[in-house]
């Protein structure tokens, strides 16, 4: 054999070789370090309703400046967040837009029930960038094309919406006009770029974007009622629940009623 | 800020080790398809191109299905490493390496049916073993296919979505790779971030298939 040939063949079973032992260590390593940037035990991972987009971000930043405990949040529909956590995702502290899935999760296993606690009660109101429509019937209006509504299967936002549609008896009107966000955060989406015309969105996001909005009463569905659970043990648990309690404090609470939360006792029976 | 390192690093980081195991498993099977005659390896080379026909979904759901954590090798694998191989960056090196195989197998397969058989021939009438043969002749005489078979498994792990987001989720610092990143930015509607990280993934693809051209076009 050319000598030139049994070099080639050795650079690749050397690639080969290294290749393996790269992946092998790769993924020995790996089983007892998780994260592959620098993760402390001073970090929290929060899986949030997407309704807490703006609101925990917030309250996210001024916890990691008074504890410098970073928080970082995956935001996403609550029923989807719950089922990665029952699957295993390796959050600590879920905060459902509905208290039904922290109940999913507590069922599991999953979630401390020790530490489940109704945080604030969410409200919807009917978006759009320059319309304002002053009521749930005035979306029978031919010029709407589309209404955006959050998945009514796994978002609590979407459920809502769709119950007050019911109640308002415009659904049937309008079922067909409407489109699915997979979340809240999504469902605005749909609306600020002009794919939607009008949407039934989050009041704690129609407050930071920019356009018109109306509130839906609240005797129009079922309450709002946002639950969270501290849902991992040890010292990552304890920050959890650190956290948890910072978003149940006054400073906390402060923050989440500039988005328009309304918390435990002050429901408006509207 | 735009914070694009996090997602960029661990993307490359699981596409990295996806080429990896991609391609010792892909050129391994396009050696054994190729120039074997084991039963059932043209059903293997079927079975092992379904990643380009099937949707991510269905790709995505068979891998929580089988590495879940109420699945036997998710079980074995959370005993051994006391964490499950679900929403972990390793379950998603699994997922992209998944997506990308057929890329590796069936370029390498095609480049290696296409060497000549007497040179395979030569060697074993001077009495070289067959597994020296494989490596010391077919695959040096296909590097060029393997090459691009590789390249091609890189970009597709790269740009995978489906599958990863469905078995390793979207789960900041470990599992949100680029095309995840990007996924969850327009969903919150921060579309100068997902406008910047769409950019810097399109250049990270643009410069990895152009620096591997420049490597096949030099001569052999």
């Amino acid at each position: 054999m050319r000598p030139e040939l049994r070099a080639r063949a050795l650079v690749a079973v050397l690639t080969a070789a290294l290749g393996g032992a790269a992946l092998i260590g790769a993924f020995t390593v790996a089983g007892t370090e998780s994260a592959p940037s620098a993760t402390s035990d001073e970090e929290i991972l929060v899986a949030a309703a997407s309704d807490l987009q703006f609101a925990f971000g917030e309250l996210g930043r001024a916890f990691t400046e008074a504890t410098g405990v970073d928080v970082r949040f995956t935001f996403g529909s609550s029923g989807q967040l719950a089922q990665q956590i029952v699957n295993g995702a390796p959050y600590d502290l879920f905060a459902s837009a509905n208290v039904r899935y922290v109940d999913d999760v507590i069922a599991f296993g999953r979630g401390d029930a020790a530490t489940k606690q109704t945080y604030a009660y969410g409200r919807i109101v009917i978006w759009s960038p320059k319309v304002r429509y002053r009521s749930l019937a005035a979306l029978r209006d031919p010029r709407i094309r589309y209404i955006a509504i959050a998945n009514p299967e796994h978002a609590p936002y979407g459920l809502a919406a769709q119950q007050a549609l019911r109640r308002a008896r415009v659904y049937s009107a309008v079922r067909r006009k409407l489109v699915y966000g997979e979340n809240i955060a999504d469902t605005l989406r749909l609306v600020t770029s002009g794919n939607a015309d009008v949407g039934i969105v989050a009041l704690s996001l129609a407050v930071v974007a920019a356009g018109r909005y109306t509130e839906i009463p609240p005797r129009r569905y079922a309450p709002l009622e946002q639950a969270l659970v501290v849902t991992s043990t040890g010292p990552r648990g304890t920050l959890a629940q650190r956290f948890a309690r910072f978003v149940m404090s006054d400073a906390g609470r402060r923050v989440m009623r500039r988005y328009g939360f309304l918390f435990p006792g002050e429901r408006l029976g509207t | 800020m735009v914070d694009w390192s996090d997602p960029l690093l661990l993307s490359l980081r699981v596409s990295l080790l996806a080429t990896a195991l991609t391609g010792i498993v892909g050129v391994g099977g396009a050696w054994v398809i190729a120039r074997t005659s084991l039963p059932g390896r043209r059903v293997l080379e079927v079975v092992a191109t379904l990643p380009i026909v099937l949707p991510p979904t269905v790709l995505g759901y068979y891998l929580l299905v089988a590495l879940g954590r109420t699945s036997p090798i998710g079980r074995v694998w959370e005993s051994v490493f006391g964490q499950p191989l679900v929403f972990t960056w390793q379950g998603a090196v699994v997922a992209a390496s998944i997506a990308s195989l057929p890329y590796c197998l069936r370029t390498a397969r095609a480049a290696i049916s296409e060497v000549d058989v007497r040179y395979e021939q030569a060697a074993r009438t001077m009495g070289l073993p067959e597994w020296r043969i494989a490596l010391q002749v077919t695959l040096p005489l296909a590097r060029r296919g393997i090459l691009a078979g590789l390249a091609l498994a890189f970009a597709r792990a790269l740009g995978d979505f489906g599958a990863t987001l469905m078995v390793a989720g979207n789960i900041p610092g470990r599992t949100r790779t680029m095309p995840i990143a990007i996924y969850d930015a327009v969903q919150a509607g921060n579309d100068a971030r997902a406008l910047y990280l769409s950019v810097v993934l399109s250049l990270v693809a643009v410069s990895v298939l152009a620096a591997v051209t420049l490597l096949e076009r030099r001569p052999a």
